[in-house]
C-alpha cells in the first residue's frame, strides 16, 4: 500500500507581516513584466475553440438541399431535457420526413446525446457560441433555422475518428 | 439580563487592549482539543448588554457561495447561535432520475456539484457499473483517474480563490482562476464542453482522449506547481492570512466523526479517512500518494490540508499520465455500449441494436448498490435501487458538502461575525450539490 499519511507542517512561527507583503508585491511585479499575456481583448481577440465543442445545433443537409432527418424520433427519445420536438410526415415515395423540428436552445443543455445517437448524422451540434435574440421565442430554432447554420459542426461522435466515437 | 453561554472552544474573539479597543486575542494551540472557555469582554455599551439581535446572511449574499442563508442570533458581534436554512436551490434532481435512463441522468449529475462535474459523472457511472456488474478497461481505468483529479485540482482551486476573496486577498484568485482556466482548456478539447463536461457513459467514456492531449496536460503538469508555489508564498506564511484563519471553527476529530464529516473537513480535524485509501475504486491503491491530515481542524488547516492535496494530485496525475495504456476505452458488452457510429450508419443488425438500446436503455438486474468515491468535497456517493427496468426505482447522492455544512452551527457558535465568512467558506460549499 503506497498510499500514506502525512501530517501537514503547521509554519505559524514562520508567519510574518512586512515580509509577506513584499514577497507578494514582488510576486505581482513579477507577473506584470512577465511578457506571458494572459487576458483575451474579447470581442477583438477570440479563443481558438476545440474541434469537439459542444456548441449551437446544426442540421446537415443532403445534396439537394433537403435535411438529412429521417424523423426515427431517437433524439427526442435520448434528450435528458426534453427540448427536441419532432412531428414525422411521410411523403408519397413513403420516405420519412420531419414535419415539424424545433429545438428549444434555452431548454437544451449540450450534452450532445442527441447527435450521438443519429443513425443520419443529420443533427449536430456547432462549433458556435454567441447567440442572441430579441424574444425567447427566437430561441427555438425550426427546421429552417437549423439547416440555415453555416458554422462547423462538433467533431464528436464523428465515424470519421475512431477516438471521439 | 440574558445570561452568557458558555462556550466550548478557544475563541480568538475580542479582547480589549490599554484604550478599550477591541483586540485579538491569538490562540494557544493545545493539540489535544482540551480547552477552556475565555471569559467575556466587557462591553462597551452596557445599557445594550444581553441583547441579541437576529440578522440574515444569504441567501444572496455573496459570501456565502450560493444561497445559503444563515439566521445568526448575535450578541454584540459575537454569534450566539447559528441556523443555517438549505433549499433554495433544489432542483428534484433525484425525481427526474425516475423517469430518464442511467445514461440519461449523466447530464443531471453535472449540475450538482457544478465544480466537480467530471467527478460527478465518474462517480455515477461507477455506481451504476457496479449494478450492471461490468469491469471497465484498463484505459478507461486510468482516464477516469486523470479526469477525476483534474475535477479535484479545479475544486480545489476554486476553493482556495474564493476564499481568499472572501477573507479579503484578491490575487491569488486570479492566478489560480488561470490555471483552472488551463484545466477547463484540456476537457474542452476531450468532450467539448468546460463546465458541464458529460465525460464519462456507463461502461466506459463519452470519447477517448484526441492526440496529442497528454502533452497539453504534461504541459499543464509542468506549470501547475509553479503556480502552486506562488500561491504559497503568498498567503501560507502572511501574517495576516494566518490571523484570519487559526484557530477558527475547530473541530475536533471526535466532533468530526460524530457530525459525520468527510474530506478536507475530517482530514484537517486529524482524522484520515479517504475514500481512495479506505475503500479505494479505480486502483487508487496501485497510485503513490499521501493523504495529508491537519493537527488542530480549524480553517488554517483546512486550508494547508486542501494545499497538500493539489501537490498530492499532481504526483497522481503524473503516474497516470506514465502509466495510460492502449486499447480500447469502453467495455466489450453490447448491452450497455452502443455500436461505432460507422457501423450503425452501414449495417442492418448494428442499427437495430442501436436503436433498441436507444429505445429501451441499458437494463440492470434487480438490485441496490451504493458505491462513495472521494469528491474534493468529501464522501461522495451514489444509491441506485433497481427494479430491473432501464430506469431506477430510486437513485440517490449522498452529498459531502450537506453533511460537512451541517457542522456549521457547532462550528461558528462564539466567533465574530466576520469570522462566520471564513468558517463558512472553509467547508467547501456547493449550494448545486446540497439542495439537488
Amino acid at each position: 500500500m503506497a498510499i500514506n499519511v502525512k501530517v501537514v507542517d503547521r509554519p505559524i512561527d514562520e508567519t510574518s507581516y512586512v515580509r509577506a507583503t513584499l514577497k507578494g508585491l514582488g510576486n505581482t511585479f513579477k507577473h506584470m513584466i512577465d511578457p506571458h499575456k494572459v487576458t483575451t481583448q474579447y470581442p477583438e481577440q477570440r479563443e481558438s475553440i476545440s474541434p469537439r465543442w459542444r456548441g449551437t445545433h446544426r442540421m446537415l443537409t443532403t445534396e439537394d438541399g433537403k435535411a438529412k432527418c429521417v424523423a426515427c424520433g431517437l433524439c427526442p427519445t435520448v434528450c435528458p431535457a426534453n427540448c427536441i420536438k419532432l412531428v414525422p410526415g411521410e411523403d408519397e415515395e413513403g420516405n420519412r420526413y420531419p414535419l415539424v423540428f424545433e429545438i428549444d436552445e434555452f431548454r437544451c443543455i449540450f450534452c450532445g446525446y442527441c447527435q450521438e445517437v443519429c443513425p443520419e448524422e443529420a443533427i449536430h451540434l456547432g462549433r458556435h457560441y454567441e447567440n442572441s435574440e430579441y424574444s425567447r421565442e427566437g430561441f427555438v430554432y425550426d427546421l429552417e433555422r437549423l439547416m440555415a447554420q453555416t458554422h462547423p459542426v462538433c467533431e464528436m461522435w464523428d465515424p470519421a475518428d475512431p477516438k471521439g466515437e | 439580563m440574558a445570561t452568557k453561554r458558555t462556550i466550548d472552544v478557544a475563541l480568538s474573539t475580542t479582547g480589549l487592549d490599554r484604550e478599550g479597543r477591541p483586540q485579538r486575542v491569538p490562540l494557544v494551540a493545545d493539540g489535544s482539543g482540551q480547552v477552556t472557555a475565555m471569559a467575556a469582554p466587557p462591553s462597551l455599551e452596557p445599557e445594550l448588554e444581553g441583547e441579541h439581535m437576529l440578522i440574515n446572511l444569504g441567501p444572496q449574499h455573496p459570501a456565502t457561495h450560493g444561497v445559503l442563508r444563515l439566521v445568526l442570533e448575535l450578541d454584540g458581534e459575537t454569534v450566539v447561535r447559528c441556523i443555517p436554512h438549505v433549499g433554495y436551490l433544489h432542483c428534484g434532481f433525484e425525481k427526474i432520475g425516475e423517469y430518464r435512463q442511467y445514461n440519461q441522468i449523466i447530464p443531471w449529475t453535472d449540475r450538482e456539484d457544478y465544480l466537480n462535474s467530471p467527478g460527478n459523472n465518474i462517480a455515477f457511472a461507477l455506481g451504476a457499473e457496479r449494478l450492471f456488474g461490468v469491469e471497465i478497461t484498463e484505459r478507461c481505468t486510468v482516464l477516469r483517474v486523470i479526469a477525476l483529479e483534474l475535477s479535484r485540482i479545479i475544486s480545489h482551486l476554486v476553493w482556495v480563490g474564493t476564499t481568499c476573496i472572501d477573507i479579503g486577498a484578491f490575487t491569488p484568485f486570479l492566478w489560480a482562476f488561470q490555471e483552472r482556466e488551463n484545466i477547463y482548456n484540456l476537457l474542452e478539447g476531450w468532450v467539448g464542453a468546460r463546465l458541464t463536461t458529460s465525460i464519462s457513459r456507463v461502461g466506459g467514456m463519452a470519447a477517448d482522449i484526441p492526440d496529442g492531449w497528454l502533452d497539453g496536460l504534461r504541459g499543464f503538469l509542468k506549470t501547475f506547481p509553479k503556480t502552486l508555489v506562488e500561491v504559497d508564498k503568498m498567503i501560507t506564511r502572511n501574517g495576516i492570512w494566518v490571523g484570519r484563519t487559526i484557530g477558527l471553527g475547530i473541530m475536533t476529530p471526535q466532533d468530526a466523526i460524530n457530525y459525520g464529516l468527510s474530506g478536507a473537513m475530517a482530514r484537517a480535524s486529524g482524522v484520515a479517512w479517504d475514500m481512495r485509501k479506505d475503500f479505494p475504486y479505480l486502483d487508487y491503491e496501485t497510485y503513490d500518494f499521501d493523504v495529508p491530515i491537519g493537527v488542530n481542524g480549524d480553517v488554517y488547516d483546512r486550508f494547508l490540508v486542501r494545499m497538500e492535496e493539489l501537490r498530492q494530485s499532481v504526483r497522481i496525475l503524473e503516474q497516470a499520465v506514465e502509466r495510460l495504456p492502449d486499447g480500447p476505452v469502453n467495455v466489450n458488452d453490447p448491452r450497455l455500449i452502443l455500436p461505432p457510429k460507422s457501423k450503425a450508419t452501414s449495417e442492418m443488425e448494428s442499427m437495430i441494436h442501436h436503436f433498441k438500446l436507444v429505445m429501451e436503455g441499458p437494463r440492470p438486474p434487480v438490485g441496490e448498490v451504493y458505491v462513495p468515491v472521494e469528491s474534493p468535497k468529501g464522501e461522495k456517493g451514489y444509491y441506485f435501487v433497481s427494479d430491473g427496468t432501464a430506469k431506477p426505482v430510486r437513485w440517490r447522492i449522498r452529498p459531502p458538502s450537506f453533511v460537512n455544512l451541517s457542522a456549521i452551527p457547532k462550528m461558528v457558535e462564539g466567533h465574530l461575525l466576520s469570522d462566520v465568512i471564513a468558517i463558512n467558506a472553509s467547508i467547501d460549499i456547493v449550494m448545486g450539490e446540497i439542495d439537488r
